[in-house]
C-alpha cells in the first residue's frame, strides 16, 4: 500500500503539485453547473475499453482489469476530489470500427467525460479524427499508438507501455552498448507498425555507429526462409526482433534450424507468454544466447513489481488462479490509469476536458510500475520512453544491467 | 551477390518452396474438386483447415490419444463435418434459385461458425504448437538444410497427391465424381447418384484440407486465423487452371517457391505480393490457367 501512495504522490510532487497532493485525495469537491457532461459533485464518469474477446483479448483483458483496480483502489481512498470514478466499459475486439464505435457510444450515450482504452496501435489510431475533433481527452491503455502520437494532437495521449519508436530505438541501443553489436540484423513487421520502429532503430543504429540489415515480413507469413537465409548471409552479430509472438516464433524456431548462434532479441511486443514461446519453438536449446525486452521496472516477479502483482492478486483472485496469470503485459494498464487520475487530480475541483488535456500535455510523473518516467511534452504524446532487458534461458529470466532510454526526438 | 550466394538461395529456395507448395496444392485440391462439382468457390476451405487442425489439437493434447489414433480420428471428423454440411445446408439451398450465390454464401457463413466456435473455446487465442509427427532434426540436401519435418510434409502430400490421383482415374466413386464435375445431368442419366456423390465430394475436401492441416500445423503455429493460408491455394487453384487437379499441384508448387525466390531475390516485403503477382500475369497470358484446357464458353 505504501508503494501504491508513493507511485501516486510521488507523480503529484513531479507534476508541480505537491502543495495540495498530500490532502486531494478525501476533499469534496464544491457544488456546482459543469460545462463538460460526465461530471456530478459525486462521481466523474471514465470511458474504459479494450479487446476483451477474440484473438487479441491477451493484449486487452489484463491491463484493463489492472486499470480497473487503479481507480477502484482511488475510489477507496476517496475518489478524486471527492469525486468517485464511475467506469462505462467496453470490448473494442482490437478491431478499428468496433473501437471507434465503441468510444462514440461512450461520448455520446453514455456521456463519459474522458477515455482511457486501447491496446491495439491500429485500432486506437482509428479514433483520432473523431477524439480530436470531440475535443475529449483520450489516454490509451497499453496500445503504442505512435500514428496518433507524432504528430502530436491536443487530446490524444499514449505509450503507457511504451512507443514503437522508443521499442525500435531502445532495443538497438542494448544490442550495440551491452551485447557490443555492430552488424545488427531487424526483422520487423512490413506495416506502419514496423516502419514506427524502424524509424528510431536506424537513427539509434546510426547514432551509435552500427548498420542495420532490415528484414520487413509480412505479420501472417508462414514460411521464413527467405528473411532468414538473408539474415544469415550479413552475418549480423546481434538479431533484433520487433515483430509479434507468432512470426517471432517462426523465426526463433528457424533461426535454430539453421544453426545461427548470434543472440537474438525479442522486443516487448512478442513477449506476451514466453512459457508458450518455449513450447511453440519446440527446444530450449533455441534460447540460449536469448534476451528479451521489457517496459516495467524489474523482471515480472521481481520485488518492485511486487506491490502491482499483490493488488491483483487480492483483486481478482479468480483470475489470479488461471495458468499465466497474471498475462506479463497486465502492469502496463497501471500507469494509464495513474496518467487520468493524476490529470483529474491536478486539473483541481472543477475539471474541464479542456483544463485536464492542457495538464496532461505537460505531465511528469513516477508510476512505480514502469522502467521509465511518464513523461509527456509540447511535442511528446508517447508517456513511456525506457526498456529494461533480461536474458531468458527458456526458463528463468535474468535483468540485465542498465535502463535503456530512448534518444529519438520527434522534430515537427 | 556472389555466385555462390545465388546458388545456395536457389537451392534452399526450391527445397522450402516445394515443402509450403505442396500444403498449397494440397489445399487447391480440396477447393478445386469442390469447384468442379459445384460451380462454386468453397469459401469455408480455410476455416475447414483450421477446425480440423484444432481438432486435431484437442485429440493429441486434452485427450492425449496417441498420434496413430489422432490422424484417422481428425480425418474422419473433418470428412463427416464437410459432408454433413453438404447434405444438411447444401443440398437444401441446391432446391432454391441463385444456387451458385447462395452456395458460396452459405460456405461464408459455415466460415465464420467455425472460427467462432474455435474462438469461443479460449484455445484459439495465443499461438499454439502441433507436435511434429517426424521430429525436428534437420539434414542438408546439396546446401539446403530442411528438417525431417519438411522431408515428411512433401513425402505425405506426394503420396496422398497420387492416391487422389489414382482414386479419380482408376475407381467408380472416382470416376462418378468426374462424371459429375463434366456433366452432372448427363451423369444422373447414366445412373449416378448426384447427391451422394457430392457429399462424398465435400467429404473429400474436408479429408483433404484436414490432412494439410495436420502436416503444415507444426510448422505454421495455430491460430484461429491460420486458415488465410487457404488464400494461397485460391491461387494456385487460379495459376493451375480452377477446373484442372493437376494443374492445383502444379500451380501450389509454383506459388511455394516463388515465395521464396521473391524473398530472396527481390525482397522479403514482396513475399506476400508474389501469388498475386503471378495470378495476374497468368490471367493476362493464359486466362484458363496453366493446365485449364481451353475457355469453355457456357450456353444459356
Amino acid at each position: 500500500m505504501k508503494t501504491m501512495f508513493r507511485a501516486a504522490l510521488t507523480g503529484l510532487v513531479l507534476a508541480g503539485a505537491a502543495g495540495f497532493a498530500a490532502q486531494a485525495f478525501p476533499i469534496k469537491a464544491g457544488q456546482g453547473s459543469y460545462s463538460d457532461p460526465g461530471i456530478t459533485d459525486d462521481t466523474i464518469k471514465i470511458g474504459l475499453f479494450a479487446p476483451l474477446s477474440g484473438a487479441a483479448l491477451a493484449y486487452g483483458e489484463d491491463p484493463l482489469n489492472a486499470a480497473r483496480m487503479w481507480y477502484d483502489m482511488i475510489n477507496g481512498m476517496g475518489g478524486i476530489w471527492g469525486r468517485k470514478v464511475e467506469l462505462v466499459i467496453e470490448d473494442d475486439r482490437c478491431n478499428a470500427n468496433d473501437l471507434v464505435a465503441a468510444v462514440k457510444k461512450l461520448v455520446e450515450q453514455d456521456k463519459v467525460f474522458m477515455l482511457n482504452g486501447g491496446s491495439c496501435s491500429a485500432a486506437a489510431v482509428a479514433a483520432q479524427e473523431y477524439v480530436t475533433r470531440a475535443k475529449i481527452p483520450y489516454m490509451m491503455l497499453n496500445a503504442s499508438g505512435d500514428g496518433a502520437l507524432y504528430p502530436p494532437t491536443d487530446y490524444i495521449f499514449g505509450a503507457a507501455s511504451i512507443s514503437q519508436r522508443a521499442a525500435g530505438g531502445t532495443t538497438v541501443d542494448f544490442a550495440s552498448r551491452h551485447l557490443k553489436g555492430k552488424k545488427i540484423g531487424y526483422i520487423n513487421h512490413d506495416d506502419a507498425y514496423g516502419a514506427w520502429n524502424l524509424e528510431t532503430a536506424q537513427f539509434t543504429a546510426k547514432e551509435s555507429g552500427a548498420t542495420l540489415s532490415v528484414e520487413s515480413i509480412n505479420p501472417n507469413i508462414t514460411d521464413v526462409t527467405a528473411p532468414m537465409l538473408k539474415i544469415r548471409a550479413a552475418n549480423p552479430d546481434v538479431l533484433i526482433l520487433t515483430t509479434y509472438a507468432r512470426p517471432a516464433t517462426l523465426i526463433v524456431k528457424k533461426a535454430h534450424e539453421l544453426g545461427m548462434k548470434m543472440p537474438i532479441v525479442l522486443a516487448v511486443t512478442g513477449t506476451a507468454n514466453l512459457k508458450q514461446l518455449v513450447e511453440n519453438v519446440g527446444t530450449k536449446d533455441a534460447f540460449k544466447n536469448f534476451y528479451v525486452q521489457d517496459v516495467i521496472n524489474d523482471t515480472p516477479t521481481g520485488p518492485k513489481q511486487k506491490w502491482v502483482i499483490d493488488m491483483y492478486k487480492k483483486r481478482y483472485p479468480e483470475m489470479a488462479a488461471k495458468p499465466d496469470h497474471p498475462t506479463p503485459y497486465m502492469p502496463y494498464g497501471i500507469p494509464s490509469a495513474q496518467t487520468v487520475t493524476n490529470a483529474l487530480l491536478l486539473a483541481g475541483p472543477n475539471p474541464t476536458r479542456e483544463g485536464v488535456a492542457r495538464i496532461m500535455r505537460s505531465l511528469t510523473f513516477e508510476s512505480g510500475v514502469m522502467a521509465g518516467l511518464i513523461s509527456y511534452g509540447e511535442t511528446d504524446r508517447a508517456g513511456q520512453e525506457s526498456s529494461i532487458f533480461l536474458k531468458f534461458d527458456g526458463d528463468k529470466q535474468d535483468l540485465q544491467p542498465g535502463t535503456y532510454v530512448s534518444r529519438w526526438v520527434y522534430k515537427p | 551477390m556472389d555466385w555462390q550466394l545465388i546458388w545456395l538461395f536457389l537451392q534452399q529456395g526450391v527445397a522450402s518452396g516445394l515443402v509450403t507448395g505442396s500444403i498449397y496444392a494440397l489445399l487447391a485440391v480440396a477447393i478445386v474438386i469442390i469447384f468442379k462439382t459445384t460451380d462454386a468457390p468453397n469459401f469455408a476451405a480455410g476455416e475447414l483447415f483450421m477446425a480440423a487442425a484444432y481438432v486435431a489439437l484437442y485429440l493429441l493434447v486434452f485427450l492425449a490419444l496417441p498420434f496413430i489414433a489422432v490422424v484417422p480420428l481428425s480425418l474422419g471428423v473433418a470428412f463427416i463435418a464437410a459432408a454433413l454440411f453438404y447434405r444438411i445446408v447444401l443440398q437444401k439451398i441446391g432446391s432454391s434459385a441463385a444456387v451458385t450465390v447462395n452456395v458460396v454464401i452459405a460456405t461464408l457463413g459455415l466460415s465464420f461458425v467455425l472460427k467462432g466456435a474455435v474462438r469461443k473455446t479460449g484455445v484459439g487465442d495465443v499461438p499454439r504448437s502441433f507436435p511434429s509427427i517426424f521430429g525436428n532434426d534437420t539434414i542438408t540436401i546439396g546446401q539446403a538444410v530442411l528438417t525431417l519435418q519438411d522431408i515428411g510434409i512433401l513425402a505425405l502430400a506426394v503420396v496422398s497427391m497420387t492416391i487422389f490421383f489414382l482414386f479419380f482415374n482408376f475407381t467408380r466413386t472416382g470416376r462418378a465424381m468426374r462424371a459429375v464435375g463434366m456433366n452432372p445431368k448427363a451423369a444422373v442419366l447414366v445412373g449416378i447418384n448426384l447427391r451422394r456423390t457430392r457429399m462424398l465430394i465435400w467429404g473429400l475436401s474436408g479429408l483433404l484440407s484436414s490432412l494439410a492441416a495436420l502436416l503444415i500445423a507444426p510448422k505454421i503455429l495455430m491460430t484461429a486465423d491460420m486458415g488465410s493460408v487457404v488464400i494461397l491455394g485460391f491461387a494456385a487453384a487460379i495459376i493451375g487452371g480452377f477446373t484442372s487437379l493437376p494443374g492445383a499441384v502444379l500451380g501450389g508448387l509454383i506459388i511455394g517457391i516463388a515465395e521464396n525466390l521473391v524473398g530472396l531475390f527481390i525482397s522479403s516485403r514482396a513475399i506476400s505480393v508474389a501469388p498475386f503477382v503471378a495470378i495476374m500475369l497468368v490471367l493476362v497470358l493464359r486466362p484458363q490457367g496453366l493446365l485449364g484446357g481451353k475457355v469453355a464458353v457456357k450456353k444459356v
